[in-house]
């Protein structure tokens, strides 16, 4: 064997060796992108489910004016309807990402801020985040028809009033996740990466 | 890996060792290919028909065709009397998928399913596919070359062996990326 063809071989094993290392890599990857896959908003078995129709609920502003949620839309907007709270320390954690989703969406969706209890109370919430942009609805009954049991609770409704994305949203990926979840044309997004695992 | 021959006609020969790798991987990409595909044959079918380039009638039919060609190919590939037919229609064949897979992309169907007969059978079409095809079609017209006659002997065994499992493993290496990449980019979320 001349010394050409032991090199050639010791090259061959080399490369072959090299090649399962990368493959190794390659799978490494896929587990480390599985766990660092954006979390979804959690959702809670109960209450609607994705593609039903909104329920329409007549609700009143902190004015007092009445304002329809759910039904279909003529602006062609989407609605997020958040359901907060004066006393939830999440909520206002929350209200800087509410203000920038706000800019960044505007074009296709529209914020609702939601809850129940005391006007004045709500007023002065409003007054002290600087939330007087958003519409902000108190309504017990909208609570109920979406079987909100903890806070912050999120819809997204499409221009037809039907619901799209739903979960409990504690940060912007929550938040992120359900405009991700009505683009890709998934319930959510952990649904998502379950059809892809 | 090409022989040039002196004298005022230029020629290009394929050596016979570099042309034995080509066809062999290949040969185990199609057959690869075509089995996975008749391995879940209802799974392609519906693959197939999205597709939606052939009439209504003619989709199951051609679902079964598509991969005993792929096998009769890689089969093709290997017998040295078929070789010529077996890479010209290869060749049709693959570009026959890259024009399946742009018309789709051009119609903005980038959520289908490819179908490719890889190891994630809901891999989407995207547009490298195209170049992937273009990229082997090149390849497999280097068989078409004249092959120089030069012996084989034992020490290209080694080498059309070891470039065989290479190709294999860089395959399979590629093809988990594109996956992984396409999986994540079809994310806008940070």
């Amino acid at each position: 064997m001349t010394a050409l063809a032991v090199s050639n071989i010791v090259l061959w094993l080399v490369v072959l060796g090299l090649l399962v290392v990368v493959l190794a890599l390659t799978r490494q990857l896929g587990v480390l992108h599985e766990r660092i896959a954006p979390v979804g908003a959690l959702m809670l078995n109960r209450g609607l489910a994705v593609g039903e129709p909104a329920p329409v609920v007549e609700a009143a502003d902190l004015q007092g004016r009445s304002v329809q949620i759910g039904a279909a839309r003529t602006d062609g907007l989407s609605t997020l309807l958040l359901f907060v709270s004066p006393t939830c320390p999440v909520c206002e954690s929350l209200l800087a990402v509410l203000k920038s989703s706000r800019r960044a969406e505007q074009s296709w969706l529209q914020i609702v801020l939601a809850s129940d209890g005391d006007r004045a109370t709500h007023q002065q919430f409003v007054r002290s985040h600087g939330l007087t942009d958003f519409p902000y609805v108190l309504s017990a009954p909208l609570g109920m028809s979406y079987q909100v049991s903890r806070l912050p609770f999120a819809a997204l409704l499409d221009e037809t009033g039907t619901l799209r994305a739903r979960g409990l949203v504690n940060s912007r990926e929550h938040l992120e996740s359900l405009f991700e979840a009505k683009r890709l044309g998934v319930a959510s997004l952990q649904e998502y990466f379950a059809a892809r695992a | 890996m090409m022989v040039y021959d002196a004298g005022r006609m230029t020629k290009l020969m394929l050596d016979p060792a570099i042309g034995t790798l080509i066809v062999l991987c290949l040969a185990l990409l199609f057959a690869g290919a075509g089995s996975h595909k008749l391995r879940d044959l209802p799974q392609f079918s519906a693959i197939f028909a999205a597709y939606e380039l052939l009439p209504q009638l003619a989709r199951p039919q051609l679902a079964v065709l598509v991969p005993l060609l792929e096998c009769l190919l890689a089969c093709g590939l290997l017998v040295r009397r078929t070789r010529t037919p077996a890479v010209v229609a290869a060749m049709l064949l693959l570009l026959g998928y890259a024009a399946a897979i742009g018309i789709n992309l051009r119609r903005g169907r980038s959520d289908l399913a490819c179908g490719c007969g890889g190891f994630d059978a809901r891999r989407v079409i995207a547009p490298w596919m195209l170049w992937r095809n273009v990229l082997l079609v090149a390849v497999l017209g280097l068989v078409l070359l004249p092959w120089s006659a030069r012996a084989l002997e034992w020490l290209d065994a080694v080498t059309v062996g070891c470039g065989t499992v290479t190709c294999g493993l860089v395959y399979l290496c590629l093809d988990r990326l594109l996956g992984q990449s396409a999986r994540s980019s079809a994310l806008r979320i940070s």
